[in-house]
């Protein structure tokens, strides 16, 4: 059971009649909406290097942001005390946004029909990190690192990091919307570092929910433990292959920071409300193949893009941004809402209260296809099948993207054959769409740690099943 | 000129040094405190118009405890004396139940800062930054707008962001530790997009940074933004193959982080390192050198101590193709037996340099560095990709333009290059003198041979 709103006004000592007041004062000098996001996260650390859990901490953060929006202008101010004088301050700082000279644009800000019910079971909030301590960490950090060892003695040097996280959000606005919600972030970490015949390679592995520390469980350890140690004897035998245009098969899973890079950074509706990306003014235009559709999702239950509400106070959603190859919506805070006339999505994020929200990806994946994994390989004569990533960039003007493939196989005449890593692939996002030529019925959200950054950093994950693009540059030797 | 002290005030210091005390009575063998504070304000713009208006005020503590062989770091922002005095005592309960490390200890006495008392003796407080009004930061932003003089060309959309900052910070420790650091920050940056004939969009971003208002030129961004955003109009695939590479000032940084990550001790202890046990050895051209200078006065970067309050001090990192230093904190300097240095590089400088020539005469910019390489692509922007830490091989999208005889040709599009960082910079051609002087890298326009490039 969550928290009733008693729970959130006494954490942030104030009254709903002083958040009333507030919202008033931020609209007295004319602006058309103020928001307030009250928040207080804690953050407990613990890294095991060495075979000793040696480090350790743990971080407080605490504060209210304030938002006025006079049309499509943000006024932002916070503070990281909610004492009056503090709060007073800060709402006067936001609201100069609205004593501004005179503008072109409109000065309405339109409240647009939304969901107001928040979608259930997104994350469990029992065993909450704050109140568990390292007596119940450690022993789960050395199991880990105590399988790794024992699986593969190349296993040179291993760290383990355990990251826990509980956010209590209380949200309030001008249209007398009162929100609230407490967020709990797990995050366990192995890098291993292989040394075999002088020759060093490593290998990072991950898993991180929006859950309590009921993810602690042998299972889990047990699934780190053996994806940090498979593949090692292909990643020390892989070589760069050569480098050119070629077919590119895509990995269930991690492949989805293709989605993330390529497509749904441009797909955010302040970069099309401001005519800066490659999708601007395409709604309801064919974009790809109607066997293809891509989804963000803010409602997958323990996922680390979850939310059951945003940070505008709008419930999570399940958002098509394609639908059976047609453009079908951006992905919308309220201001873009307000622009573009919809409904928002529940994409209104930022990284704390230090932050105006924007729009943002929770969970971005595209939905199975019919092909089979296996059938996909074998109609490649000649390209590359790749599994496993690390970060990403797009540019969103022109659409290109790049990212970094830590592993994966040629496929010669429709079989995996020579392990690869340690290249880029890179593409431009419309292209790319259209250039997809197979969709797997094996879609797979990847349970790592993604997080993306756009000035300022939200949980995110991805997904996708197999997918073949037909044409895409590889970088190699 | 206006006295500008730092912004923490008497209270504030006399509570960090009131929470080094608590600390130590409630059983803390040894305490660091780092009290940061800084305030920021910014105004964007949105296609000449106003956008946003944002104003920010932080305070944090942060406390190292040493308490019974073991070691925490903690933070937090609630700074009342009664929340402090719980999260002191449950910092102290989660340090205890931690492993004992044996190699954790406040760095000697002898090695601190001792000339970093009023956090002003760098000369990185600019005085009229107490006089700025909300007006007049406004008028900054709002003169270096160009959407207005553009309106009716290509320009679809410029976003613009002043703004301007001052951080204070306070580093205390029980062994009698005290540096403090106070610097202010004027920056303004613009992204514009274009679209041409066919529909396209291209982007452009320029910056410019400064610790001091008068010397952040904020008027040449938007146009230098938008010519970038124009020169990208047309690229071309070429065909991938083995070119000499010239990369921007701008961007030239990428090719040297990876290096100082490579020395820095935490990499070398885990042997997650391309650059393990090359201290003293001669691994990259003679012809290159690489220093730290973080004590030059009144330049962006500058500091006379790390985050353990170390005294920085100018030294080599890579002096003549010989690797000089390793970044070696105080805890590694214990756990792997050697000498301490400081934690990381704090301002490096790639000092300017010819293959096969003596002393660089005169400017040598990216103009004098392509007409010198004659032919091969110059990189103006990395575009995603990696480096392996552990074997230095890398894969980076690059965004540039193909050059002959020195000149500009037409930009590229889709490339990448490939390689390894230690063959990378052993086909060091030249390394220019024109560093951003708003860069805390002082890294200047780079050339280097048989590059792979895939397209």
């Amino acid at each position: 059971m969550g928290y009733g709103k008693e729970h959130y006004l006494g954490l942030f000592r104030v009254t709903e009649d002083q958040l009333a007041r507030l919202v008033k004062e931020g609209l007295d000098g004319g602006g058309s909406y103020c928001d307030l996001f009250f928040e207080y996260s804690t953050y407990s650390e613990l890294l095991l290097r060495d075979g000793i859990v040696s480090s350790g901490g743990f971080h407080i953060d605490y504060g209210v942001g304030i938002r006025v929006l006079k049309g499509e202008r943000t006024g932002y101010a916070y503070s990281e005390s909610t004492d009056r004088k503090s709060m007073h301050e800060a709402v006067v700082a936001a609201s100069k946004i609205a004593a501004s000279s005179a503008t072109s644009k409109p000065e309405w800000f339109t409240k647009t029909p939304c969901l107001r019910e928040p979608g259930r079971g997104q994350y469990a909030t029992e065993w909450s990190w704050r109140d568990s301590d390292a007596k119940v960490f450690v022993p789960v950090m050395e199991s880990l690192q105590k399988r790794i060892s024992e699986k593969d003695p190349r296993a040179a040097k291993i760290i383990v990091s355990l990251s826990g996280q509980a956010s209590d959000i209380l949200m309030y606005n001008s249209f007398g919307e009162l929100t609230f919600d407490t967020r709990p972030m797990g995050t366990l970490a192995a890098t291993v570092v292989f040394i075999k015949d002088g020759r060093i390679e490593y290998k990072t592995v991950s898993r991180s929910f929006r859950t309590g520390t009921g993810m602690l469980t042998d299972s889990l350890v047990e699934e780190i433990s053996d994806e940090a140690v498979s593949g090692i004897d292909d990643r020390f035998a892989a070589k760069r292959p050569k480098g050119g245009k070629m077919p590119v098969v895509m990995g269930a899973g991690a492949s989805g920071i293709l989605l993330h890079e390529a497509m749904g950074h441009a797909f955010e509706a302040d970069f099309n409300r401001k005519g800066q990306s490659v999708f601007s003014g395409k709604i309801g235009s064919k974009v790809c193949d109607e066997s293809i559709s891509i989804v963000d999702d803010g409602t997958i239950p323990g996922n680390r893009g979850s939310i059951v509400y945003d940070d505008e106070g709008i419930p999570a959603q399940k958002t098509y941004m394609v639908k059976e190859g047609i453009l079908t919506s951006y992905l919308h805070d309220r201001i873009s809402a307000s622009f573009y006339g919809v409904a928002p999505t529940g994409n209104g994020r930022r990284e704390s209260f230090r932050y105006a929200p924007i729009p943002r990806m929770r969970a971005t994946y595209m939905e199975s296809g019919k092909a089979g994994k296996e059938d996909i390989i074998a109609s490649v004569k000649k390209g590359i099948y790749v599994d496993q990533f690390s970060n990403g960039q797009v540019q969103i003007g022109e659409g290109d993207f790049t990212f970094f493939v830590k592993s994966g196989y040629l496929i010669e005449n429709g079989r995996l054959t020579a392990p690869v890593k340690d290249i880029n692939i890179i593409g431009n996002g419309p292209q790319a769409l259209a250039d997809i030529v197979a969709v797997g019925n094996d879609l797979k959200i990847d349970p790592g740690a993604w997080t993306c950054g756009k000035g300022q950093s939200c949980p995110v994950s991805c997904g996708i099943p197999t997918v073949l693009v037909s044409n895409l540059t590889v970088g190699g030797v | 000129m206006e006295e500008v002290i730092g912004i923490l005030d008497p209270q504030e210091i006399a509570l960090a040094e009131k929470c080094l005390e608590t600390a130590l009575d409630k059983g803390a063998q040894k305490v660091r405190i780092t009290l940061n504070k800084s305030l920021m304000d910014l105004f964007g713009t949105l296609n000449g118009e106003l956008d946003k208006v944002s104003h920010c005020l932080d305070r944090s503590m942060g406390v190292s405890l040493f308490a019974d062989g073991r070691f925490g770091s903690f933070s937090t922002n609630r700074l009342a004396e009664e929340d402090l005095e719980l999260f002191l005592d449950r910092s102290l309960a989660t340090v205890r139940m931690l492993a004992e490390d044996s190699f954790r200890d406040l760095p000697d006495p002898g090695r601190t800062a001792k000339d970093a008392v009023t956090g002003k003796e760098l000369d990185l407080v600019d005085g009229s930054y107490a006089r700025l009004t909300s007006g007049e930061r406004l008028r900054i932003a709002m003169d270096a707008a160009i959407f207005k003089a553009h309106e009716g060309e290509d320009l679809i959309s410029e976003e613009g962001e002043y703004s301007d900052s001052i951080a204070d910070t306070l580093i205390l420790d029980s062994n009698g530790t005290r540096c403090r650091h106070t610097e202010t920050s004027f920056e303004y940056g613009v992204e514009t997009t274009i679209r041409d004939s066919s529909g396209n969009r291209y982007s452009g971003f320029w910056w410019d940074a400064s610790t001091r208002l008068r010397d952040l030129d904020s008027g040449i961004c938007g146009e230098t933004a938008l010519s970038r955003a124009r020169a990208q109009v047309g690229p071309r695939i070429i065909p991938g193959g083995e070119y000499n590479m010239v990369v921007d000032s701008e961007k030239a940084s990428r090719l040297v982080t990876p290096l100082l990550n490579a020395l820095n001790a935490y990499s070398l202890q885990q042997k997650n390192s391309f650059l393990l046990d090359t201290l003293g050895k001669e691994v990259f051209p003679q012809f290159l050198t690489i220093m730290d200078r973080p004590r030059e006065a009144g330049r962006s970067g500058s500091r006379l101590f790390d985050s353990e309050g170390v005294a920085t001090q100018e030294t080599p990192i890579i002096e003549n193709g010989v690797v000089k230093e390793y970044f070696v904190n105080t805890y590694m300097s214990r756990k792997m037996g050697i000498a301490p240095t400081v934690e990381d590089a704090g301002r490096p400088v790639v000092l300017p340099c010819i293959s096969g020539g003596g002393p660089v005469q005169g400017i040598l910019d990216r103009k004098g560095i392509m007409g010198l390489v004659g032919d091969g692509i110059l990189v103006t922007d990395f575009n995603g990709g990696n480096s392996n830490p552990a074997t230095g091989d890398f894969s980076f999208g690059i965004e540039g333009f193909l050059f002959k005889d020195g000149a500009i040709v037409h930009p590229v599009r889709e490339m990448l290059i490939t390689g390894n960082l230690k063959d990378l910079w052993n086909n060091l051609i030249a390394a220019g003198n024109d560093s951003r002087r708003c860069m805390s890298k002082l890294i200047p326009t780079l050339a280097f041979s048989n590059v792979s490039f895939s397209s």
